[in-house]
């Protein structure tokens, strides 16, 4: 449980003025849920989209499973799957071509079993040959879950994972999230939602203004909070920091 | 090797325009079929030969090529605009796709769509003016490098856009301009001498005059020297959009 599979170190990005992250370490451990929690503008998609390889840094370096992010981009991304916290779509096509697409990308044919796995899982199967407009919100984000996965990736970033769905498919995908780390593989979600950290999570960040203020097992932070829910840890900690800058 | 990203990309973006063939085949069909017969037809039966060659005969290469050049183009550079504007290209972006890769699905299936409209064109006008062609390799092959020349340049205005109007505007401002001044409707040797200076300075020119010697053995430049000059645009255009790809400008953030 202790290998770091993605190591952040000194990582900074500005955009113009402003500072997004000012000099960020972090090491996700292999096979561990870790949630990174922060209020808006704070710096998590940030972090997340320079190791998924959508934003570029300013300065420091990210390494996925010993390699660098910008230098051995094909090996990292090959590793990574990212839900995006915007729902996107291509009305042109159905259910099943953007998955047969998006594996396609990765080099990878995805076979009928892995398919219908994904499907079935993500509460698709019924919709696998309609167009990706005809579907409801949550089931688009379902299926941009299901097109993170088509390559089977030993990491998995979930930005926002969980924003405007509703109670059931948040506690199917919670679920879901438990059989991915199960099966070892490594996820990384940023989330509004401290309920979903402190059920989730083995370990959470918290971030603000660019800079990471804890990082601590969830169990271990829980216990010396006397008693306090997460939520009140987060409050306390940010709403501190909130103060101190004001 | 022919990597399985770069297969499927490109099958992706060929579906994409074959998905909508009214409009990515029939408009620009039915457009060129009336210049053919506005300009071929009505005005041809009242002009001369050109270089020997009937009017109508004379204008089949420059309307096969503005089909080309502006399909090429609309192609990539509303496919790709498209997928930044919905988000979609998050999907290329974070895959392990090769910089050479990405542009090189995307070119080739624009220059494709291209190809194809020039073909029909071809097909629809030679069903009038006959189906003979001087040189069918070296018109294919130019034909084939001005698709990939405003397919590379589509892909370029498609990182630089950030609005429809912007998409848009080389079409609008500079393709179909200089198409006409590139001696689609006439020979530079009909042309007034202010308007034959200007014509030689646009390189449409070259492309219409060279495409035009492939087909029909006649031609105002020299043809090796419009190949060379459209080999060199055609490198251009992708050494642009390859650039542009790489350093991520208005992609990556």
């Amino acid at each position: 449980m202790d290998e770091p599979v993605v190591e952040i170190r000194g990582l900074v990005k500005r955009y113009g003025d402003l500072t997004a992250l000012g000099g960020v370490d972090l090491a996700i451990r292999a096979g561990e849920i870790f949630a990174l929690l922060g209020p808006n503008g704070a710096g998590k998609t940030t972090l997340i989209s320079i190791v998924a390889g959508l934003a570029r840094a300013t300065a420091g370096e990210v390494r996925v499973l010993g390699r660098d992010v910008v230098r051995d981009y094909r090996e990292t991304r090959r590793a990574i799957g990212l839900v995006p916290q915007e729902i996107n779509f291509d009305p042109f096509f159905t259910v099943e071509e953007a998955l047969r697409f998006q594996a396609g990308y990765f080099g990878v044919r995805l076979g009928e079993a892995r398919l219908a796995e994904l499907l079935e899982v993500l509460d698709l199967t019924a919709k696998r040959r309609a167009s990706a407009r005809a579907l409801s919100g949550g089931m688009r984000r379902r299926l941009l879950v299901a097109k993170a996965l088509v390559h089977e990736p030993r990491i998995l970033f979930l930005d926002e994972p969980t924003a405007g769905v509703d109670v059931e498919l948040r506690r199917s995908l919670w679920a879901y999230v438990r059989t991915l780390r199960a099966r070892g593989t490594t996820v990384v979600l940023t989330t509004h939602y401290l309920e979903e950290a402190e059920a989730l999570a083995d370990r959470v960040g918290v971030i603000d203004h660019g800079r990471l203020l804890l990082v601590e097992e969830t169990a271990a932070l829980l216990a010396r909070s006397g008693g306090r829910s997460l939520e009140e840890v987060y409050v306390d900690l940010v709403g501190r920091r909130q103060a101190v800058a004001r | 090797m022919i990597s399985l990203g770069f297969r499927t990309l490109l099958a992706k973006e060929v579906r994409r325009f074959l998905r909508v063939p009214g409009q990515t085949l029939g408009s620009p069909l039915v457009q060129t079929a009336l210049y053919f017969l506005v300009f071929g037809w009505s005005l041809g039966a009242r002009l001369r030969d050109v270089d020997g060659v009937p009017y109508a005969r004379f204008i089949v290469p420059g309307l096969v090529l503005m089909g080309v050049i502006l399909n090429s183009y609309l192609n990539s550079a509303s496919s790709l605009f498209v997928m930044k504007l919905q988000g979609t290209v998050i999907d290329i972006l974070v895959s392990p796709l090769s910089y050479a890769e990405i542009l090189g699905a995307f070119v080739l299936a624009a220059a494709l769509r291209g190809v194809l409209v020039g073909a029909i064109t071809f097909a629809v006008a030679g069903a009038f003016t006959g189906f003979e062609v001087a040189h069918p390799a070296a018109a294919l092959a130019l034909v084939a490098l001005v698709a990939v020349t405003f397919a590379g340049l589509g892909v370029a205005s498609a990182i630089w856009a950030q609005t429809f109007e912007q998409v848009n505007f080389f079409p609008t401002f500079v393709i179909m301009p200089l198409t006409f001044l590139g001696g689609v409707f006439s020979s530079v040797r009909m042309l007034p001498r202010p308007l034959a200076v200007a014509t030689r300075l646009d390189p449409i020119f070259y492309m219409v005059d060279g495409v035009r010697a492939a087909m029909l053995g006649v031609s105002d430049a020299s043809p090796l020297a419009a190949a060379a000059l459209v080999a060199a645009l055609a490198a251009a255009a992708l050494g642009l959009a390859y650039g542009l790809l790489r350093s991520g400008w208005r992609l990556r953030g």
